[in-house]
């Protein structure tokens, strides 16, 4: 984050001295602040001063590397607190947790319903990422590591949910390569966690009792030179979650407080044990506001499509639009008789349109262009959806080879399409549907 | 960011209409021009009431009440060379739409205005100026960082003191517009606030030139980061160039009736 | 050294608004802080949840809600039982069958139901047009006039028909007004300031600034909330102060998530489990992102999402 010249001229020396070339502190500040000079040029600016301000030049919060290979991923390194002001960087990552307290057929009944979740939306692969193992005491260190050997092979980034450091140690054995996260330092233990954390080279989660013990936890890790660090969110109560995912993503990013700019875990699945629908809502509010991981019981298909999609949603790029991929999409078991509709690649367009075609019960084919990503008038008017551009996408496509039925609808918004259409589309009928995609189910079933 | 302050000034003692009211404690002229000046857009209203050496005390007492309870706790800036009678005024002032604004201390014999906003928690406006106007921007920013020390010794958050570089009059001194500019620029790069009486460029030119003149200003001052100036609000085309300026710099949203808001 | 936040509490306000009237009246916002933010400032009014039934009956709900309403013939007696439901807090009447690309229901017919179902509940009435401006025009003036005196929201007064709805929810009735846009943050202005000009009293005023299921182009839900919400709190922008009502139902149930059967799509397990957790997921992040009131349909959800707001109020 950028130092306003205020801030620099704060800690300057205010003596006015010229001797940095410039006529006072201030004016020396500002060039500072604007990267024109070199904070150097003062020789008085104290060096408590200079390590305040490379501080407060820091990221407001870290990026944080998990797993390994083609499992590891980032978190964290966020600049902004709402996406409109720039965009978020990392999206939120999911975990299912399982215990050293299941037996075997559990934990591989819990791992198979984890992975069955596997899919692609607009090209990105949406699957549980990550499994958090907890650790339960009474079937101790041994069991542990055999759980954590078990489910280290599965290709998802481990949590070791484990304040234990025996057992801490003896799971890192057997999976540190996988670089999972070491979630298991407390007021307690954190100088041990720290050893082994260091030791093993992965990253170390932070827990406490309220948000006071985690701050001085954070801190004490920081002074121990550890900043490969992520922080539990208060499991006290949904609200005490809450608050604390919240204060300290708010303390790092705005107030630069930066023993708070480390990525969160929040335990859903503790919040709200056994509650599903409940977990789902929890699920849905961290990724809004500010969970880069958050834990819950069971990831199914009931949580997993609303979620990915939300999450989808909120990380996007701004600047950039969401595309789907062009082609054609058989709808309702549309076959080669079937009708023809045709729109841009925008992705919002393509789901408000693909749902209204799927109401409809029609069997059609929807044709996507290669539109840029851009709305349909949009895209029209930078001509990247033009009669041109359509007959040379069908003939890339081989639409014609593809499908028999030579009936083609095209959206409203670019009627005056049709003719031009015709011309460069002999044999096409070219139907102008509706301007607005909820009157596609009417339109359709009226066609028929 | 927040809107553009406009700081209403036609609560002088330089009008005569205004200067009989203030004198006979006349409150219709008073509250009548207040009233326009609210209508119009001003956020903060200026009260000038001269050197006031005598009654000074009583008479802004007057005033800051009188706007207060009719105009639901309006904002005030309190514009008086006695520094008893701004206090007097900040003892009856009620908070509860905004501090009350000290106008003004400079760089040199008022520079005390500062002491006085700091110890009753005020915004202070701080004229970059010592004696005699300054010959350059190197000048105006020693004001500045004199200024900003003294104020924030005296315990005061910088953003509530609101630097103002001194409009000068074009005619005459049109070689300086675009120095007073660059100094708009460099508070701002600064993260200060500023204000000023910006009309002041316009001064002795044709009634029908000043609106206009007042606006261009507006709008480039804006641009440099001016985030409040002291103006006529029933100027209605500077009036229309603060409301689309703030739109452009998303101090604001647009809505087709932004002008009628 | 202990965590010191410092706190996000802004000097101004959301308007508080009060929906329905005598014991069941309830009030939305009068917040100065983001939504859930208690941290920050406590937050009096916690966000309501309604629940939605149509004048198209039993027959128009899916299956998996049907169950709940068993028994009933009338949509008086589910408006009845509605209210029984754990954490609903207001009804709503969504007239969809008044559209005329629709089923195109008299509005006479429309308004009997609205009569039978304020007779036969207390609770605070929501009344969802059929989205055609003209009919909508003429369904809120008729629908304000049976429940004068019942303090009803009228959802929702579009671009094209404010001065209308306007005039007749707001002036002639003293209803609440819904102000609707779709994810345009500056109509959402404007109409707010059309209502007012128009005499309408601002803290009459509920906006409806549109919502996408989960998925489906969320992002501009997200951010046009973020962007009303720190425009009224942190610019101080009276015109856009209003509370935020938002319909989820209508968005989620039509989507095929949860309208394809475990036939459709074996790999996606149970219907009713997604059809729920779709509103559920999806009226969260209206809730994290600035509503104050949102609209369900599944008993279950409004459960789930009354229990939310109280596990963070």
């Amino acid at each position: 984050m950028a130092l306003k010249g205020l801030d620099i001229f704060k800690l300057s020396p205010k003596k006015n001295c010229k001797e940095c070339g410039s006529p006072t502190c201030m004016a020396f500040s500002m060039k500072v602040a604007q990267g024109a000079v070199s904070i150097d040029a003062c020789p008085y600016f104290s060096e408590d001063a200079k390590a305040a301000m490379s501080e407060a030049t820091a990221p407001p919060m870290k990026t944080i590397k998990v797993g390994a290979g083609e499992q590891e991923m980032t978190l964290g390194g966020e600049t902004v607190l709402f996406r409109h002001e720039k965009t978020f960087v990392n999206k939120t990552r999911y975990a299912v947790d399982i215990c050293s307290c299941m037996d075997d057929a559990t934990i591989d009944a819990k791992v198979a319903e984890l992975k069955h979740v596997d899919y692609e939306r607009i090209g990105e692969r949406m699957y549980v990422e990550m499994i958090d193992v907890e650790f339960d005491p009474a079937s101790g260190a041994d069991r542990y590591a055999e759980v954590v050997k078990k489910v280290a092979g599965e290709g998802r980034v481990l949590i070791l949910d484990c304040q234990d450091v025996d057992a801490a140690k003896a799971a890192l054995e057997v999976c540190k390569e996988t670089k999972p996260i070491l979630n298991g330092a407390n007021a307690q233990n954190y100088k041990e966690m720290n050893d082994l954390a260091t030791a093993a080279g992965v990253v170390l989660g932070v827990h406490g009792a309220d948000e006071n013990e985690l701050y001085d936890t954070l801190a004490a890790l920081e002074k121990l030179g550890n900043k490969n660090l992520v922080f539990n969110a208060c499991t006290s109560s949904v609200k005490a979650a809450f608050a604390s995912a919240v204060q300290f993503r708010k303390a790092a990013i705005k107030d630069s407080n930066r023993t708070c700019g480390y990525p969160s875990i929040v335990n859903v699945s503790k919040l709200a044990k056994g509650d599903s629908h409940m977990q789902a809502a929890l699920l849905s509010l961290f990724t809004v506001k500010y969970g880069s991981i958050v834990v819950a019981e069971k990831i199914g298909y009931a949580e997993a499509l609303p979620l990915y999609g939300l999450r989808q949603n909120v990380f996007t790029d701004p600047q950039k639009p969401m595309k789907v991929e062009p082609g054609i999409y058989p709808i309702n078991g549309g076959d080669e008789n079937s009708i023809c509709l045709t729109t841009v690649d925008f992705a919002l367009t393509y789901f408000v349109v693909s749902g209204e075609l799927e109401r409809s019960g029609v069997p059609c084919n929807l044709i996507i262009n290669d539109a840029g990503g851009l709305s349909v008038l949009t895209s029209w008017a930078a001509g990247k959806f033009s009669s041109s551009s359509i007959a040379k996408f069908f003939q890339e496509q081989d639409v014609e080879g593809k499908i028999k039925c030579r009936k083609l609808c095209i959206p409203g918004k670019v009627a005056v399409l049709k003719g031009e259409l015709e011309a460069k589309m002999p044999g096409w009928e070219i139907i102008v549907a509706p301007r607005e995609a909820v009157q596609l189910v009417k339109f359709l079933k009226d066609m028929q | 960011m927040g809107k553009f302050v406009v700081i209403g000034e036609r609560l002088s003692t330089t009008a005569p209409i205004i200067n009989k009211a203030f004198t006979e404690r006349d409150p219709e002229p008073v509250l009548k021009r207040a009233e326009q000046q609210l209508k119009a857009g001003a956020t903060y209203l200026d009260v000038n009431i001269g050197p006031a050496e005598s009654d000074g005390e009583d008479l802004m007492k007057w005033a800051v009440q009188l706007l207060q309870s009719h105009f639901d706790n309006v904002p005030l800036a309190l514009d008086t060379a006695n520094k008893k009678a701004i206090e007097a005024g900040i003892s009856v002032y009620n908070r509860a739409k905004g501090k009350p604004i000290v106008n003004s201390a400079d760089a040199a014999g008022r520079i005390e205005y500062l002491d006085l906003a700091a110890a009753n928690d005020a915004i202070c406006i701080a004229l970059c100026n010592g004696e005699g106007i300054a010959k350059d921007n190197d000048e105006r920013m020693m004001y500045c960082q004199t200024l900003l020390e003294r104020g924030m010794e005296h315990g005061m958050e910088a953003e509530d003191i609101w630097f103002d570089p001194l409009f000068l009059v074009v005619k005459g001194m049109q070689d300086k517009q675009m120095q007073i500019l660059e100094c708009i620029k460099m508070f701002s790069d600064m993260g200060l606030n500023s204000t000023g009486g910006l009309s002041n460029n316009s001064n002795g030119m044709p009634k029908a030139i000043r609106p206009i003149m007042d606006s261009a200003l507006v709008a480039m001052a804006m641009m440099q980061g001016l985030t409040s100036a002291i103006v006529n609000p029933n100027d209605l085309r500077l009036m229309e160039t603060i409301k689309s300026c703030d739109v452009f710099k998303g101090n604001t949203l647009y809505a087709d009736s932004y002008l009628e808001i | 050294m202990p965590f010191t936040a410092k706190s996000g509490k802004f000097s101004a306000s959301i308007n508080t608004l009060t929906m329905g009237t005598g014991e069941k009246a309830i009030v939305l916002g009068g917040e100065n802080v983001f939504p859930f933010y208690t941290f920050d400032a406590p937050i009096a009014n916690a966000p309501k949840v309604g629940i939605e039934i149509t004048d198209g009956g039993l027959e128009a709900e899916p299956d998996c809600v049907k169950k709940y309403y068993e028994g009933c013939t009338t949509v008086a007696d589910m408006a009845k039982k509605a209210a029984t439901f754990e954490g609903v807090d207001f009804l709503s009447l969504h007239l969809e069958g008044g559209d005329p690309n629709g089923e195109n229901k008299p509005t006479e017919d429309l308004i009997k139901i609205v009569k039978e179902v304020a007779d036969a509940v207390d609770l605070p009435i929501v009344i969802s047009g059929c989205k055609n401006v003209e009919k909508d025009a003429e369904i809120f003036a008729k629908a304000s006039e049976v429940l004068d005196g019942r303090n009803a929201v009228m959802l929702a007064a579009k671009e094209e028909n404010y001065k209308n709805v306007g005039a007749s929810a707001g002036l002639a009735y003293k209803q609440v007004v819904g102000a609707e846009s779709a994810d345009d943050i500056n109509l959402a202005k404007q109409l707010n300031v059309l209502l007012t000009q128009l005499g309408v009293d601002a803290k009459s005023i509920v906006m409806n600034v549109g919502t996408a299921a989960a998925g489906y182009g969320y992002e501009y839900v997200v951010s046009t909330m973020d962007r009303i919400k720190a425009a009224a709190l942190q610019q101080g922008d009276a015109t856009l102060q209003m509370p935020i009502i938002t319909p989820v139902a209508t968005e989620t149930w039509g989507i095929k998530e949860s309208v394809a059967t475990e036939e459709d799509m074996p790999e996606w397990g149970d219907q009713e489990a997604r059809g729920i957790d779709m509103e559920v997921e999806t009226a969260a992040a209206d809730l994290a992102s600035g509503s104050n009131a949102v609209i369900l349909k599944h008993p279950e959800s409004v459960a789930t999402i009354a229990k939310m707001i109280k596990a963070l109020i």
